[in-house]
């Protein structure tokens, strides 16, 4: 056990003027690791200004570029390499741990500077892909750097294995169970309620797939009602409903964490019928801990979170007449429900920082066994010399 | 005259490539190094604190027996019989651990907590050296390392056959 605190450098590929995943999940683990009296830097791309947590450092604004069927807001080129290198070279780090090195942003430009004890994250599930297969060969050497490798998911790993022949150690995301446990059941949001979480214009979250199965479920459930937490429009999505079912919806709009903790206690049941490119499922993990009976579309990342069905109920991917018939099944089961809930509740413990902050530092004490610092890598160094930079 | 230029160009850029490569393997293998350290370094703690269970109140005397002869092996194998004998040893851990609802004393179950912690990292450290040591083979196997001989005479990794499950 390393007892002294540790310097860690963190780099966060997305900008963090956005909130994704990864950003979410950089924030929570930098701000376990400064909770236990380390020293932490995250670097990423960002506007300069005061709402900045103290914790990161702007490497530049981030450009958005489409990559990989999204817009990846990321950051690169001359100066942001630099920014890296003087970065690295200035911070006198124990550790750089770096988040989707394999894409092209500021990870990626730290792997190539960098020397010593590296973790790498990847976060990313995609299905097999020629693209990144090609530029496999770049890649190596640099990804090689990385003394251990972290993935979030076995969708992930799987995918990492499949594009670079590398293997890695799973640790979930983490979430901060307490914050959900506390939710108290409002009676407006209770009875034969089923809900809905995120920004819901987005097809692979997978609503139309949950509005599809509403005429049949209503059928069997005369007094359902729908409700629709998250960011959008939602007249565009009441368009598309039959006019006798839409005032079975109801919107939430964007709604805070308390109230996410009392939506999620309230709720019969929390619908997930998201129909891919999820690598991990955070909110499934989330609504476990909120003490909610979880449904969610049988993909891979969802499926490993829910223990193949053990934690939660699984619907066909993309199937309304699946989704319908489980949704019907348990909104009259009561005990299956609450059976359900349980389980997830328990098992959310597995996601809480406590447990899966302990397993990354785990990981951090193995990687920097020779005890050096992280310096600039010496074939960097020597065409720096070559060409009279340094 | 361009042709020269070409030429010379394309074996700088070659040489270059070859240094590159080397530094690359080198990297690895120090890599390897790194990684079997960490995991030598654990395994001769386990080995030490199976000692110390087998002296406690723990374990019945047969177990004892067991536990002290497999651990003793485990320190002084050699880098071949390193992996059977720990194996061997994780083995007599796994027996012991099962019957581990009939431990009552405090201090035993401290002893119990710390080998359970040990070997959650023993699993990452295994998985980490075998993932650096396969790596490395993969690249020494590559055309241009063994035409080369850019390993020189560093001898090929060897993987740690360990099964992981039986603790």
């Amino acid at each position: 056990m390393i007892d002294r605190k540790l310097r860690i450098g963190i780099v966060c590929p997305y900008s963090w003027d956005f909130p994704g995943g990864v950003q979410n999940h950089i924030r929570d683990l930098a701000e376990f690791l400064i909770n236990n009296g380390h020293y932490v830097e995250v670097l990423a791309p960002a506007t300069e200004s005061d709402e900045l947590p103290d914790y990161v450092i702007s490497a530049g604004r981030a450009v958005s570029i489409p990559y990989n069927g999204a817009v990846a807001r990321i950051l690169f080129g001359v100066v942001a390499n630099s920014r890296v290198r003087s970065w690295i070279n200035d911070g006198n780090f124990d550790l750089l741990h770096l988040h989707e090195p394999a894409i092209p942003s500021l990870s990626l430009l730290a792997c190539w500077a960098g020397d010593g004890a590296m973790v790498g994250t990847f976060h990313a599930a995609a299905k097999y892909q020629r693209a990144i297969v090609a530029i496999g060969p770049i890649l190596e050497p640099v990804i090689e750097k990385l003394s251990a490798r972290i993935a979030v998911s076995e969708s992930a790993r799987l995918t990492l294995t499949a594009h670079l022949e590398t293997d890695a150690i799973v640790i979930p995301n983490g979430i901060y169970a307490e914050n959900y446990r506390d939710g108290s059941a409002q009676p407006k949001w209770q009875g034969n309620t089923i809900g809905f979480l995120g920004r819901f214009e987005e097809d692979r979250k997978g609503l139309p797939v949950l509005l599809d199965a509403l005429p049949i479920i209503s059928r069997f459930i005369p007094d359902l009602r729908v409700l629709i937490a998250g960011p959008g429009d939602s007249d565009e999505v009441l368009e598309k409903v039959d006019p006798q079912l839409q005032d079975r919806i109801e919107f939430l709009g964007k709604i805070s964490e308390a109230e996410k903790a009392d939506f999620l206690a309230s709720i019969s049941l929390y619908i997930a019928p998201n129909t891919g490119g999820e690598s991990f499922g955070i909110i499934l993990a989330e609504a476990m801990a909120g003490g909610a009976t979880v449904v969610a579309s049988n993909i891979p990342a969802f499926a490993d979170v829910l223990g193949d069905g053990q934690f939660g109920a699984l619907f066909e991917s993309e199937n309304s007449e699946s989704l319908a018939k489980i949704v019907i099944d348990l909104l009259r089961d009561q005990e299956k429900r609450k059976e359900l809930a349980s389980a997830g509740a328990t098992h959310a413990q597995r996601f809480d920082w406590s447990q899966v902050g302990e397993e990354i530092f785990e990981v951090y004490e193995l990687a920097m066994v020779s005890g050096q610092k992280v310096s600039l890598s010496s074939e960097n160094r020597s065409w720096t010399r070559l060409l009279g930079r340094d | 005259m361009k042709n020269i230029i070409l030429y010379v160009g394309i074996a700088v850029l070659f040489f270059w490539y070859l240094s590159f490569s080397a530094s690359r393997l080198d990297r690895l293998h120090h890599r390897v190094e790194t990684s079997w350290a960490t995991l030598d370094s654990l395994l001769q703690r386990r080995a030490a604190i199976a000692l110390e269970i087998a002296r406690s109140t723990i374990t019945d005397p047969a177990t004892s027996l067991l536990l002290t002869a497999s651990a003793y092996q485990a320190r002084s194998a050699d880098m071949e019989d390193r992996s059977s004998s720990e194996s061997v040893l994780s083995g007599a851990l796994g027996m012991m651990i099962a019957e581990r609802e009939s431990i009552v004393a405090k201090s035993d179950q401290a002893l119990l907590y710390e080998l359970e912690q040990l070997t959650d990292k023993i699993r990452v450290a295994i998985s980490i050296h075998v993932e650096s040591v396969t790596r490395t083979q993969l690249i020494r196997h590559k055309l241009v390392f063994r035409l080369f001989r850019l390993a020189g005479t560093a001898p090929l990794p060897v993987t740690f056959e360990f099964e992981a499950d039986a603790i």
